[in-house]
Order: C-alpha cells, then structure tokens, then sequence
C-alpha cells in the first residue's frame, strides 16, 4: 500500500511538472506572436509616417507654385481634341455609392476549387490567379460594363494615329502604386519591356504581345504604343496591359530565375493589395489582399477584406457555403437546379444564372485527314449532314436543364462579329440523310449502317474528356441520334494528356471540346489554313481559301465597322462549311449570399467581380468588421 | 548493434532505389506519358511560342531523351555525389559535394525541397496525433476484451470495431462534414482548413474578458471533472451506470434543441433514450482507465457549457483552440480504421500470454489476477503491438491522402494526388521517395524498439 502511495505521488509531480512545462511553452509562443503582431504594427506606422511625409512635400510644392503665381487651369480644348469622351471608369461605382443602404465593410469571402500555384503576374497561368492579380494591378483602360466601350483607368485619355499603328496614353497624374510609389509612364514601358525579356517565364504574354513593336515614355504621363502592323485589336493590346511598377519588379532583370520560382510577388496600384507583397506562399490555404489605403480612384472600394479559402472536395464547399462563411457558389447544371428546391439555401442566397462573355462555346470538331488519308469528314457535305444530326437543343434541354444557348459560330450572338441573319442549324434527319445520298453514302449492304462510295462503313470515333459526367452525357445521348441515319459512333473517353497528344498528332475522328471567347475574338488560330502545321490549332487539318483570305483582311483593319462586315462574312463561310459542329454557350450558375447588395447582370457577366468594386454589404447585414 | 544499424541503412538503399524505378517505369509507360507537349497545355498559344516553350523544357528537364537515360539522370541529381548540373541542362564535372537536388517540381515551377518541407510538418502532425489515440484506446479496449474474454464487452467491442474498420474513410469524412460542420444539422466544428482566418488575428491562448472569468472557467472545468472522473473510479456500478444515463440523456436532449427548438419532439425523444443508453454503457465499462478517459472528456466538455451558461465571457478562443478544433475532425477520421485492427491484436497477444506457463506458476505461487495481468502479462503482450508500429505508419500515410482532400488540408497527402493528377513527374518521385524512406525508417525503428524492450532480441 505504501508502495503505491509513493508511486502515485510520483507520477502526480511528473505530471505536475509536465502540465507546467506545457504552460510555460505555451506562454512563450503567445508572448512570441504579440511579437510578431507588434512588428506589423511598427511596420503600418513607418508606412503612414512615409505618407505623411510625402503629403507635405506636395503640399510644400503647391504653396511655392501658389506664391509665384505660376497656376493656370489645364484648357479644356486640350483635352476635346485628343478625342476621347470624358466619362471615367468609375461610374458604376459611383452611383452603387450614392444609393442609400451604401455602407463599406465587411469581407468578401471566396473559395477556389483548387490551389493556387503562385500569385506573382505574368508566371501564373490559370484563370484563379488572374481573379486576385484584377484587384490589384490596374491597366491603361477598361471595359464599362454596360457599353462595352473603352473607358480609361490609368489613362486619363489616348489618341490613334491615322495608319493605327501608334496609339498614345496620356496617364493620370495622381495615380499611386499601393506602397506610396508613383505610377509613372516609365512603369508602363517596363513593363512591355520585363514581359519581352526572354529570360522572363512568360511565354504566352509575350506571345500575345509580339504585335506591339515599342512601348516608349515620352515624358512623365504620356507613353506611345508602335505596331509592327496594323491589328484589329491593338487598342486592346495596348490598354489591357497590366502595369508593374519597376521600383518593385525590376531588380527581377538580373535574377530572372527569383522571379520565375517566386510565388507571391504582387504589388500594383488597384484598390487592394496583398498585406506584405512578397510574403506570400500557397500553404497557407488561402488569400487574403486588404484594402489599398493609398488607392487613387474618386470611389473607395466597399470590402475591407477579399479572401479566397482553398477547399477542395466540392461538398465540403457547399457545406462552407451553406454556413455561410464563404460567399459565392459556383454550381453545375444539375446540382443548381437540385439547390433551388432546397428552401434554407434559398431563403440565405440568391441565384444568378448569366451568360458570361468568356464563357466561351463547346463544338464537335471533325477532323479532315488523319494520318495521309482524307477522312469522311473531309466532305462539307457529311459535315453538314453530320451537324442536322446533332440535336443541340435537346443536348440542352436533357442534360444541360436549359442551362445554356445554342451556338451558331465561334461569335458570341451579342457580340458585333456577329451576323444576326445567322441561325444554328437545326435537327433535321431527313435533309442529313439527303445530304449523306449527295455524298455517296448510302445503305447498299442493308445491315442499318451506311456505306461510303468506298464501300467502307460509316463509323468513328468520338474523343471526349472522361472526367465531365455532362460531356458523358451528350456523347451517349448522340451515339443514339448518328444510329439513326445509320452512323456507327464509338464513343472514346480520354484523359486530358492523352488528349492533348491526340490533338498534337491530329489522331482522331471527332473531338468534343471547348474554347473560351471574348468580346471580340480572332479565329486565325483554329481556321486559318497556316495553323494546319505541326502544335498549330487547326488540327481538323480545315482549309478554305476564301476564308484564310477574309481572316487576313479583318485582322489587319482597324476600322470597325468594315472590321465587322469582314468577320460576318468568315462567319458565313463557318456556318455553310460547319468545320466543327457548334454546339452551345453554357450559362454560367451561381449562388450569392443574401448580404452582398447591388448584384446585377451586364453584357460583362454578373458584377460580383468587377473592378472597380460595385457591390457591397448594407450596414445592417455586415457580420466583420 | 552499431554495424546492425549500418548493414539496414544501407540495405534500405536498393529498396528506395527499387520503389523510384517502379514509379517512374509506371509514369513514363502511362497513355500519354509526360512530354514538354502535356506540360505546355495552354492551347491558346501561338505555335510558335509553344514550340519554344517545349524546347525549354526539354532542355530542362531532358524530357525528349529516351526513358532510361531519364531515369538515370534524375537518380544522379538526387544522389549526394555525382556530375554537376548545369543551369542549361546538360551534365558537368563530377563532384563529391554537389549535394543532393530533389529538382523542380513542373506545376508549381519550385524546388521539390521547398513544397515538402511546407507540406511535411502537416502531415506529421496529423500522424503524431493520430497514432497516440489509436494505441491508447486500442490497448485499452484489448485489455479490458482479454480479460473477460467472450463477455458482453468482449462482444460489443469486437463487433463495433470490425463496423468501424468497414467504414470506407471517404464516406466517414463526407458524412462527418455533412453532419458535424453543416448548418443544416450541427455545426459543431469547421468544414475545411487547419485554421480560421478570423483567428490568425487573435492571440495564442484562449483570451477570457476578466480575471475572475478565468478563475470561474478554471474552477468549473477542475470541478466538473474531478467530480465525474471520481464518479468514474469510485462510485458503484450501479449508480455510475444510472448516474451515466442521466448525463446522456440530458446531452442528447441538448442537441436534439440545438438542431430544433426545446419542444419536446420525436427527435428530442431519439436522441435522449440514445445518449442515456451510449453513456450509461460507457459508465458501466469495466475497464477503470477507459471509464476515466471518458469521464475525463465528458467533464471537460460539460465544464465549457456550464462556463458558457453561466456567463464567463469569453472574447475569442485564441489560435491554439482554433487549430485543435479544426483537427478534430480529420483526426478521428484518420484513426478510427486503425482502431480494430490493434485492438484485436492486443486481445489475442494477451490472451495467449495469460494462458502461458508463466501465467501459470504466477498464479499458482499466489499472486493475485491484477497483478498477474500488469506486472507479468501485459508487458510481454506489448511486444506485437511495437512490431505492427512499422506498418501502421505506412496506412496513416496512405490515409491522410484521402483525408487531406477531404477537409482541405495542405499535407503531403494532398501534395501527392495533386502531383499524380498532373504527372508533376519531380514531385510525384520525390513524395514517393519520402514516403518510402518515412516507411523503411519506420521499420527500422520498431526493431530497434522490439531490440530494447524485448532482452531476449539481439542483433550482435
């Protein structure tokens, strides 16, 4: 009994003296992160000290101007000559802050499917990083929403020279890179000059910039923009560019190999920044930028806080949405319309269904020649034919819910390439099994599956990405509708690098896919006749004259309207051929928490994401402050 | 022992070696196989940058040269002594210090070295945790099923258990999510994540508005404790199993009211009568050690809600509460599968034990059941438990894959389906190379553990 007693105390001091060293290591850690958070502390106040500094220097600068009497007002004429219209890109914004339940606050809380590989602009690649890098770099010029004009940014206005191979900016003078910095001209032609660097891992930037000759500051605020070559898109080109401050990036030129592996280099001049700019690093989970304090724009943005979660498993994401803490909801067709039954979602959320102007179409692309051999498809005829089989609009109805529009071309319908003339072609079996006899295919051997004049069965194969359960759908929904009119279609699901050497060694029969679009888009890539070469995008081997002839012409002039009607005629030539079998644009679905105000659809696509920042949470909903 | 410890070491080389050559020979013999074509996806590309693109990453990663010479020059850039690499690819001079190069992953565009040596520490931490419960309660649970053997325990355990291990960890994880982190039924813990944004921010310890709240939390959490752990040790069995009844019920009734209101329903009813029974069974264990475990983790919890109820206030729960409860979760979901399979072993290593000769002539001299089972019996059936150690590291690992998708967690785990998903070559050869050497030192720990617990194994 003694025995036990003694072994009890013993163990009870150990633990004892466990339970205190586990204190004390507990305490340091504390005491350790009010360290920490006293740094950042200092660091905020150097930061504010800085500004204030600099303030007065301005203000030291503006008295001497005022005492030698050398102020004039800029002349207006200036500016109506240069030709551009005066309205700025913060309109929208304006009016979302004049309305009455305006208040800032709060944190705009997303979430992204997948993580995120690095941050740092022009290395990144996928669309997530972009989503960040919009809030805090800012370009030239920007879309208004609802004209889809150009609007200026950064440039206060600009100018196109006769031949439009010059476009000049003249830049804002009160613009700011988040770190007090200002944004100069000379920013702008780095920039151009840091993505043209070969040593830079930005291969697709400078790809789509290769048509821009020189970018040069001419002074301070005015920067002139040369193209090799007239180009429909230039003014695009030019005022989309991202603006990198070279204070920041440009020790980047003698160490490009830091820049390439780097994962959180981000600083800009928009109306959020990442707290520390360098700092970073993708374990966190997560992305967090606060509000620029330094922005420069007439409208502040309303959310203290954007931070984006990183969870993976799509029901876990659902799940976070439904307790509220993240914001958005991205859904698929049949899930979405499974979630508006559901009354407790609904009653928390709101629901956008919209199209997006970079959603993009899905086609069934034919392929004309696998390896030497012309292969059935290489008869606009069974093309033809091939699209009078595919049933879009119940492709739409049945799998997609509706969720989504047919697609007459590769032009977005609400965009001006567009002929409004131009219809998607519609279901008809008996004009395809016309059109099939015109080809010489016929049922000569009476077992149900035609035969070609070469006295070959009708059959191919489909390629598809295996992992879309909606792709799935519609390539066995159209195996039944080909077996009608007598086509044999083997469907063949594929992994998505396997498909991508397919694609390379253009060794397939049919291949279901999709591109993205744009407002205004160029088709030199996937129908030009030169694309045919090795890696080239128009690998259905496609060739029409006619249309290489039309694609030259429209990318190279510069005058809208004559741009148009060039592009409406290769939009003709598209429909009439059917290279492809346009399929639809899907629409994009969404779940919005309740708090979030002034939610709208424009021609952009809903304005969640627009910068500048339109949307915002009524005081009486915010739940951070 | 020494040379013992070199002759494994360097036998653990041909098996890594081996495991890297499986891999790659599986990788490289993939449909589509890994190309600077696959790597170069973009397809809004003009050709010619593609073009150029591939050729850069040709060069360097030397992914247009035939498989084996691939092969081997990954195996020359990990090992310590080699040629040198240069920055364009090709192969320098040899050196003896060069140092192992893990390389660069081909997502990410970052050292190899850099994304483990993030992602480690996560993963580890989810095992450190996860294996001390499972051995904990596993002996416990053998123990107690040996002693009675065929008793109701015995039984009950051997059946809940073999359930538990039937339970797939994908479907347990989801169904925790969807129940335990749902609005719709309790949100009782987070849904993703290793912490809370909102308590990056906060201190490190839980912070509490005043110090008498402190001293209330602390004397309510000691006394609600105390006071069941007693319950546990001493009172009779038949008060501890009504005494345990009572407490269930009146939990289950509160969660019935967290998920709807206090109206007495259906719901209220189910959840009572299965609370009462669940505790009032747990209570009445026979097993001392496992009654205090659960009484322990009872009184805490009970202690919180009296604090909580009675109006301590507390401003946040600090970043260290955070972090604990987000493992929560994850934790269970990543040891309840180990649980049956250790549990039995124990039981029937004990068993064999008890029915040896020297169980025997202990008893026979007079020493008394208990001590017979501590001092003489228990100890010796440990020795399975140290063997099946190395093992049991290799299926955590294989099992945080699955729960760090889950509950997206930045481990190693999910490291390794991203890295197989997007054929990041590098990635996928390294974690496989860590995950192998994690193993094999595993292994080699537990027979040097078996070596010192048990004198009768030597290596000299």
């Amino acid at each position: 009994m003694n025995t036990a007693r003694g072994g009890g105390s013993r163990w009870g001091s150990l633990l004892g003296f466990g339970l205190v060293m586990v204190l004390l290591v507990l305490m340091m850690i504390q005491v350790d992160r009010q360290w920490q958070r006293m740094a950042e502390m200092t660091r905020i106040m150097q930061e504010q000290a800085e500004d204030i500094r600099r303030t007065r220097g301005l203000l030291r600068d503006l008295e001497q101007t005022l005492r030698s009497g050398d102020l004039r007002i800029a002349d207006p004429s200036v500016r109506a000559a240069a030709g551009t219209s005066g309205l700025d890109a913060f309109e929208r914004a304006r009016r979302a802050a004049a309305r009455p339940d305006y208040a800032s606050g709060d944190w705009l809380m997303l979430a992204f499917g997948t993580g995120l590989r690095t941050l740092t602009p022009l290395v990144s690649a996928d669309a997530y990083a972009s989503e960040v890098q919009a809030y805090v770099i800012e370009s030239l010029l920007t879309r208004d929403p609802d004209t889809l004009e150009w609007r200026g940014l950064v440039a206060e206005d600009w100018s196109i020279s006769e031949d439009g191979l010059t476009i000049t900016f003249r830049l804002r003078r009160d613009v700011n890179f988040s770190d007090g910095e200002p944004l100069t001209a000379r920013d702008v032609a780095f920039t151009f000059a840091f993505i043209m660097n070969e040593a830079i891992a930005a291969p697709r930037s400078r790809a789509y910039l290769s048509k821009i000759e020189s970018v040069t500051a001419l002074d301070d605020y005015t920067v002139e923009f040369v193209f090799a070559e007239p180009y429909f898109n230039s003014l695009q080109l030019a005022g989309t560019l991202d603006i990198l401050p070279e204070h920041f990036y440009g020790r980047f030129v003698d160490d490009p190999r830091a820049f390439n592996e780097s994962r959180g280099l981000l600083l800009g001049s928009g109306p959020y920044r990442l707290a520390d700019p360098e700092g970073w690093t993708p374990d966190q989970g997560r992305v967090e930028l606060v509000r620029n304090p330094r922005y420069w724009g007439p409208v502040d943005p309303s959310f203290d806080r954007i931070v984006w979660r990183v969870i993976e498993n799509d029901s876990a994401r659902l799940t976070t949405f439904r307790n509220q803490d993240i914001d958005v909801y991205g859904a698929r067709p049949r899930e979405y319309q499974r979630l508006l039954d559901d009354e407790g979602l609904r009653a928390r959320a709101q629901h956008f269904e919209y199209m997006s102007p970079t959603a993009g179409y899905s086609y069934i692309a034919w392929n004309q020649r696998r390896g030497e051999a012309p292969t059935h498809f290489a008869d606009p005829r069974v093309r033809l034919a091939m699209s009078h089989l595919t049933d879009v609009q119940r492709v739409i109805e049945e799998v997609l819910l509706g969720y989504a529009e047919p697609a007459v071309s590769p032009f977005s319908p609400r965009s001006p390439q567009h002929d409004p003339a131009l219809r998607s072609i519609e279901y008809d079996l008996e004009r395809a099994r016309a059109l099939l006899r015109e080809a010489g295919f016929e049922d000569r051997s009476g077992d149900g599956v035609l035969q070609g004049p070469d006295g070959r069965p009708f059959e191919f194969e489909m390629t598809f990405f295996q992992d879309n359960e909606d792709t799935r759908r519609m390539v066995l929904f159209l195996r039944d509708l080909y077996a009608r009119a007598g086509i044999v279609m083997r469907p063949r699901p594929t992994e998505w690098s396997v498909m991508l050497e397919n694609i390379q060694r253009k060794d397939f029969d049919a291949i279901t896919l999709g591109w993205t679009s744009g407002i205004e888009i160029d088709i030199f890539q996937m129908f030009h006749s030169t694309q045919t070469m090795e890696g080239g995008d128009n690998f259905i081997s496609y060739h029409n004259p006619e249309l290489d002839r039309l694609i030259d012409a429209a990318r190279a002039e510069v005058d809208e309207s004559k741009r148009m009607a060039l592009w409406q005629a290769a939009e003709r030539i598209l429909v009439a051929d059917q290279p492809y079998t346009f399929l639809f644009r899907r629409n994009t679905l969404a779940f919005v928490d309740e708090r979030i105000a002034n939610l709208e659809n424009t021609p952009l696509g809903l304005n969640l994401m627009a910068v500048p920042v339109e949307v915002y949470v009524p005081a009486a909903l915010q739940r951070r402050r | 022992m020494l040379l013992y410890l070199l002759r494994r070491a360097a036998l653990m080389v041909p098996t890594l070696f081996g495991i890297t050559l499986v891999v790659f020979v599986v990788m490289a013999a993939a449909p589509g196989g890994i190309s600077a074509q696959s790597l170069v996806d973009g397809m809004n590309l003009e050709p010619e940058t593609r073009q150029a693109l591939e050729d850069y990453y040709n060069r360097l990663y030397g992914l247009d040269q035939p498989a084996p010479v691939q092969y081997l020059r990954w195996l020359n850039n990990i090992s310590p002594v080699g040629f040198e690499r240069e920055a364009d690819g090709s192969l320098g001079a040899f050196s003896l210090v060069k140092g192992p190069d893990l390389g660069v992953s081909f997502r990410y565009g970052r050292p190899v070295t850099d994304l483990l040596a993030e992602r480690l520490p996560i993963t580890l931490l989810l095992n450190l945790l996860s294996i001390p419960l499972i051995y904990a309660i596993a002996i416990a649970i053998g123990v107690q099923a040996a002693r009675a053997r065929g008793g109701r325990f015995d039984v009950a355990s051997n059946v809940l258990l073999l359930g538990l291990w039937s339970v797939p960890t994908m479907l347990a994880g989801v169904l925790f999510i969807g129940f335990f982190a749902s609005e719709q039924y309790w949100r009782w813990f987070p849904t993703a994540g290793l912490v809370r944004r909102e308590a990056v921010d906060q201190t490190f310890l839980p912070w509490l508005a005043s110090g008498a709240d402190l001293l209330m939390l602390f004397a309510l959490l000691g006394l609600s404790t105390a006071l069941l752990v007693w319950a546990a040790v001493r009172a009779p069995r038949r008060a501890r199993r009504y005494g345990g009844a009572v407490i269930g019920a009146a939990l289950g009734y509160l969660m019935a009211t967290d998920l709807q209101d206090a109206v007495p329903t259906m719901l209220h009813g189910i959840l009572g009568l299965g609370g009462a029974a669940l505790a009032g069974a747990m209570a009445g264990i026979p097993s001392k050690p496992l009654r205090i475990v659960f009484a322990g983790a009872v009184g805490i919890g009970v202690g919180l809600g009296l604090a909580r109820a009675l109006g301590v206030e507390i401003v946040h729960g600090g970043y260290l509460f955070d972090r604990a409860w987000h493992l929560v979760l994850p934790v269970i979901a990543l040891s309840y599968g180990g649980l049956a399979f250790l549990a039995k072993l124990t039981r029937s290593s004990l068993l064999e034990n008890l029915a040896a000769d020297y169980a025997r002539t202990a008893r026979a001299k007079g020493v008394d059941e208990e001590t017979v089972l501590w001092r003489h019996v228990f100890r010796n059936s440990l020795l399975p438990l140290i063997t099946v150690s190395a093992t049991l590291l290799p299926s955590l690992l294989a099992g945080s894959v699955i729960v760090e998708s889950i509950f997206s967690i930045d481990g190693m785990g999910k490291l390794a389906v991203e890295a197989v998903q997007t054929r990041d070559r590098e990635l996928v050869l390294s974690v496989t190379l860590i995950s192998g050497l994690l193993t094999l030192g595993g292994y080699l720990l537990a027979d040097i553990a078996y070596a010192i617990a048990d004198p009768r194994v030597s290596y000299d």
